[in-house]
């Protein structure tokens, strides 16, 4: 009989991106020890630019210096793909994950959260598809809705996949976002005339998609951000 | 899987060792020693060669960038020395032995993707200066990574 496996979720509003990095250190530590089960992070930040391990900077079209005019942050990460915009409206997801517990390598898991993206499309009639090589994430046609960027250390996964409900669209001119020069980005608002429920509910549903992908048996749904990014403080 | 034994072959005899075919899809060379983590490694006197398995890049993706750490720097056994990027993954390797970094295989900067079509020859990612020849017994030889890899696939 195999052992249930639980996903435990954070719903944490909108964190400033080094929080959400310190807090994942901390995550995957935590789950290379076993001391956590499967962690799911639900989440959205403030306008902040961020580059992967390779530093694509030469994609970041306006000066570094300007940023803060524009009231955004940029941060250089350790995860794989290429520069993008994560700001508020885009929902956001860094699953906490074993890999080894579940057998699966870096394609399958890129390609497991692509078809998460993709399912809960389909919820509101969005017909996304994934990437084709070279150009991992979720299209609709020509234009990319959702992204990924990904990094496993020592089995154990962080960063993960950023979905466009209704983001403001301007920030991503100051870039190439993902390194794709001709292809535009799109939005959930923009491919469907749907009434979109509240985000709160939006973030619930994509998370139940991962959920779904990835076979977890149980769910559970932690609501006291606090509780875990107060604990960043007391480490410093 | 024909082409890929006719392969398999071609390395092992450049190489000198004997290969076993296997039920499953990865190739696994009988005469190196492999972490769990994937990685593969040759043993020399005291300097050792190592890369990551065909399980490895197998499961990977398309290798578009191989991180490689400098000369000179110390690995140890089970810790993180570099990384490779597909899919949008960056994935750390680990030393599967502890030593000093003699050389790096700055092909693989030009050329990320001999790491998928030659993992065990042209895909090498660094030699080192061993410091502990004892270690290379904590690791799995051929036929226990072949099951190992088989237990973990089963998983899913």
């Amino acid at each position: 009989m195999r052992t249930p496996r639980t996903l435990e979720v954070w719903k944490l509003g909108t964190v400033n991106y080094l929080k959400s990095l310190k807090l994942q250190d901390k995550l995957v530590s935590e789950r290379k020890a076993n001391r956590i089960p499967d962690t799911l992070l639900s989440l959205q930040h403030p306008p902040t630019y961020t580059l992967g391990k390779r530093r694509t900077d030469h994609n970041l079209l306006i000066p570094e210096a300007e940023l803060k005019s524009i009231g955004a942050e940029l941060h250089y990460t350790q995860r794989g793909g290429d520069i993008t915009f994560h700001g508020p409206h885009q929902a956001i997801l860094y699953p906490i994950l074993s890999l080894r517990s579940i057998g699966f390598g870096a394609r399958s898991y890129v390609e497991a959260l692509e078809r998460s993206m993709i399912e809960f499309s389909s919820l509101y009639g969005v017909k996304a598809r994934a990437g084709n090589k070279c150009e991992t994430g979720v299209w609709v046609g020509d234009r990319k809705i959702g992204a990924i960027g990904v990094r496993i250390s020592s089995g154990i996964t962080c960063h993960g996949l950023a979905f466009n409900i209704d983001p403001d669209m301007k920030y991503f001119e100051h870039i190439v976002p993902c390194g794709i020069a001709d292809k535009e980005v799109t939005s959930l608002r923009r491919e469907t005339d749907a009434q979109l429920p509240s985000e709160e509910v939006i973030h619930e549903q994509l998370v139940t998609c991962l959920a779904k992908v990835f076979s977890y048996d149980d769910v559970v749904v932690k609501e006291d951000p606090s509780a875990i990014l107060n604990t960043l403080e007391d480490d410093d | 899987m024909a082409a890929r034994f006719l392969w398999a072959s071609r390395v092992a005899s450049h190489l000198r060792i004997s290969i076993a075919q296997r039920g499953f899809a990865s190739v696994v060379l009988k005469d190196l020693k492999y972490a769990e983590s994937h990685e593969w490694v040759k043993i020399d006197g005291n300097k050792a060669t190592f890369g990551i398995t065909d399980h490895a890049q197998d499961h990977l993706g398309d290798v578009v960038y191989v991180e490689l750490p400098d000369l000179g720097r110390s690995v140890s056994q089970g810790e993180s020395f570099g990384a490779v990027e597909s899919v949008k993954a960056t994935s750390d390797i680990n030393s599967p032995v502890s030593g000093k970094v003699v050389e790096v295989n700055e092909v693989l900067s030009e050329s990320p993707g001999l790491v998928n079509t030659s993992p065990y020859e042209d895909g090498w990612i660094i030699k080192v200066e061993l410091s502990d020849a004892e270690e290379a017994k904590k690791l799995m030889d051929s036929d226990k990574y072949s099951k190992f890899c088989e237990e973990e696939d089963a998983k899913h």
